[in-house]
């Protein structure tokens, strides 16, 4: 995809404030917005003030994973790792703190996430090996490796500091997410302000005409997947603290949620096009859709059904590519 | 003569190389397990590798188009759930219904690919959700039986014939078949390239959701074959084989930009990882570590693959 990213004809969006100057993130939020009104018209429990708290909540555990995610495929990228590496730092940091104490947990658990993310970047720089398959790959070597660290049997833990992280307020709103927003802004400066991020939007673009121009594309991918990793392990770590329990599967679901909640957000799957802003509305549609399907009764499989029918179906709504 | 001969082998470089590599592994496999070679354990050995095998015919027939299946573990489970949940009402009906349901949900996959002007990877990765939700409604817990009489003939023999190889043998003839016809030359002039493809007369959405839907059949088949080996269904056990399908074609050659594979490869790939897994049972090695070393082959194999081909086109 060389196409210039103003492809997008003006229109009466293009007046809202700069920072949604993508019209499609504007987009998303306007959607967050009908289905939100929509829920609480039409739906149980969404018209209270800690039904919104509660779900700004545990839309931070999928938004810190999904900001991550926006980095990596904005430049063309995408990592299936996450879900790995969300069980991977909380495994670790209960497993660790329960013999060494919670910081030395948190962290351990940090530093092997970033490792997953040095080690993506270097497979999909150096060996040349597409995003999606390096991923994979270290997702399920990730997984392997969990599975021999606790012999099949992870540990829970309460650790102070991430359950105060997870569950606290500060003024009435939750302290994840603060956190949430608190990373959402330092990814947008790095994203949109930053020389790094230029150079990710740049190889999202057309990475052989930026390579040609000189955009260092090993430093950006390690850049962009490590930071990937570092917050699906933050994400990990808070979800730790919710439950206070650690499980080999705990971050399954964010593999998909995360890379529906960025092309949700308005940004181009193709890379190179949209706003870490649009995924910040894009992680919270989905999990209001997850609560919304969790107060019907559905059996398991019904709502897996479901909500995979609707995160095609908004797909193909408002994320389609037209490719060359 | 015998340049003929070097030329065949470069013309079969993935064949060969992997040929060789099979060989080494059999040696060394042998030495584990001196019965290697008796019909009995090929049957057995055959019954364990055919979901496998199956399961990597199908990805790498969806990469020949161009494409990918990350839903191809969900499906896959889907057919062996449909097949355990009716296997006592007839063994025929079920294996009917399994194989449709595996070949509608490759068509849906292909009819998504297709007309969404999404990239493969997003569209099978939200539609393996779906799969599996189908599955888990046709089979809540594990569960389901299969008569053990078809377990029995299945694994052991019947009547000495290893019916899980005959069964291989004949969907490679099927694969034969179906590349010599018009739809088979499609699949590889799409995946080659598609505006060419398209610029010829081709209808490539047509062959896309063609292809999708024949990947259904060899995975339809495998989840058949998996409920058959271990007598019951089991909504949660296909996902491995999402991942080890893609690496023993990527193994056997096929690019991921499509056009270029072979299958007899492809099987040969299959049945390497197969060997190797059970290779490092074999050694005492914990079961836990099959999961890295898969993705480690994965990773290696890859890297080879795209090192050497580069050498050749930069």
């Amino acid at each position: 995809m060389t196409a210039p990213s103003q492809t997008a004809p003006a229109r009466p969006a293009a007046t809202l404030p700069r920072a949604l100057g993508e019209n499609r993130a504007a987009l998303a939020f306007g959607v967050l917005l009908v289905t939100w009104i929509a829920a609480i018209l039409f739906a149980k429990g969404f018209d209270s003030v800690s039904s919104v708290r509660y779900l700004v909540q545990t839309a931070a555990f999928l938004g810190i994973v999904a900001v991550g995610q926006t980095l990596v495929i904005m430049m063309s990228g995408i990592d299936l790792s996450v879900s790995g590496v969300v069980a991977l730092s909380a495994v670790v940091c209960a497993q660790v703190a329960s013999g060494a104490g919670g910081t030395a947990g948190i962290a351990v658990a940090l530093a092997a996430s970033v490792l997953v993310g040095l080690a993506n970047a270097a497979g999909v720089t150096w060996l040349r090996v597409p995003p999606m398959v390096m991923t994979l790959a270290t997702g399920t070597i990730v997984a392997g490796a969990l599975l021999v660290y606790t012999d099949g049997s992870p540990k829970s833990a309460k650790i102070p500091l991430l359950g105060a992280l997870a569950n606290d307020r500060v003024a009435g709103v939750p302290l994840a997410f603060v956190l949430w927003i608190g990373i959402t802004a330092v990814a947008a400066w790095l994203l949109h302000a930053s020389r790094v991020g230029r150079y990710v939007f740049a190889l999202g673009n057309g990475e052989r005409a930026s390579r040609a121009s000189g955009v260092p594309l090993a430093r950006t991918a390690f850049i962009a997947y490590g930071t990937c990793s570092l917050l699906a392990g933050v994400s990990g770590l808070v979800l730790l603290g919710f439950t206070s329990t650690s499980s080999l599967t705990m971050g399954n679901p964010y593999q998909l949620l995360s890379i529906a909640s960025v092309v949700l957000g308005g940004t181009s799957i193709l890379g190179g096009r949209g706003h870490v802003l649009g995924t910040v509305a894009g992680s919270l549609l989905l999990t209001l859709l997850t609560a919304l399907l969790a107060a019907w009764n559905m059996s398991e499989g019904v709502r897996q059904i479901t909500l995979g029918l609707l995160i095609i179906a908004l797909l193909l709504a408002y994320a389609r590519e037209r490719r060359s | 003569m015998p340049d003929r001969l070097t030329g065949v082998l470069r013309g079969n470089l993935d064949v060969t190389g992997l040929g060789a590599l099979l060989v080494v592994l059999l040696a060394v496999y042998a030495h584990y397990d001196s019965e290697l070679f008796t019909p009995a354990s090929i049957t057995i050995l055959s019954a364990q590798f055919l979901p496998l095998i199956l399961a990597a015919m199908a990805q790498s027939t969806v990469m020949l188009a161009g494409g990918i299946d990350l839903s191809l573990g969900s499906v896959l489970a889907l057919a062996m759930a449909v097949f355990a949940v009716r296997a006592e009402d007839g063994v025929l009906l079920a294996g009917v219904l399994a194989l449709a349901a595996a070949v509608a949900a490759g068509a849906a996959n292909g009819v998504l690919v297709a007309y969404a002007g999404l990239p493969p990877i997003i569209v099978t990765l939200a539609a393996s959700f779906v799969w599996g939700g189908v599955t888990l409604v046709v089979l809540p817990k594990p569960g389901g039986a299969v008569p053990s009489g078809l377990v029995n003939a299945y694994n052991n023999g019947w009547n000495g014939i290893a019916l899980p190889f005959v069964a291989i043998a004949l969907v490679l003839v099927l694969w034969k078949a179906v590349r010599t016809t018009r739809f088979g030359l499609s699949l590889y002039a799409v995946g080659g390239n598609e505006h060419g493809a398209y610029a010829s007369g081709i209808a490539t959405r047509t062959v896309k959701i063609g292809t999708y839907a024949f990947a259904g059949v060899f995975i339809g088949l495998a989840g058949i074959g998996l409920a058959i080996q271990t007598g019951s269904g089991d909504a949660t056990i296909g996902a491995p084989y999402t991942l080890n399908s893609i690496a023993a074609s990527v193994l056997a050659g096929v690019s991921f930009f499509g056009g270029v594979g072979q299958m007899r490869a492809t099987v040969l790939g299959a049945l390497l990882i197969g060997l190797l897994t059970n290779l490092l049972l074999f050694t005492g090695m914990s079961p836990f570590y099959q999961l890295i070393v898969q993705g480690v082959v994965l990773i290696v194999a890859i890297t080879v693959k795209t090192l050497a081909t580069r050498e050749r086109t930069d």
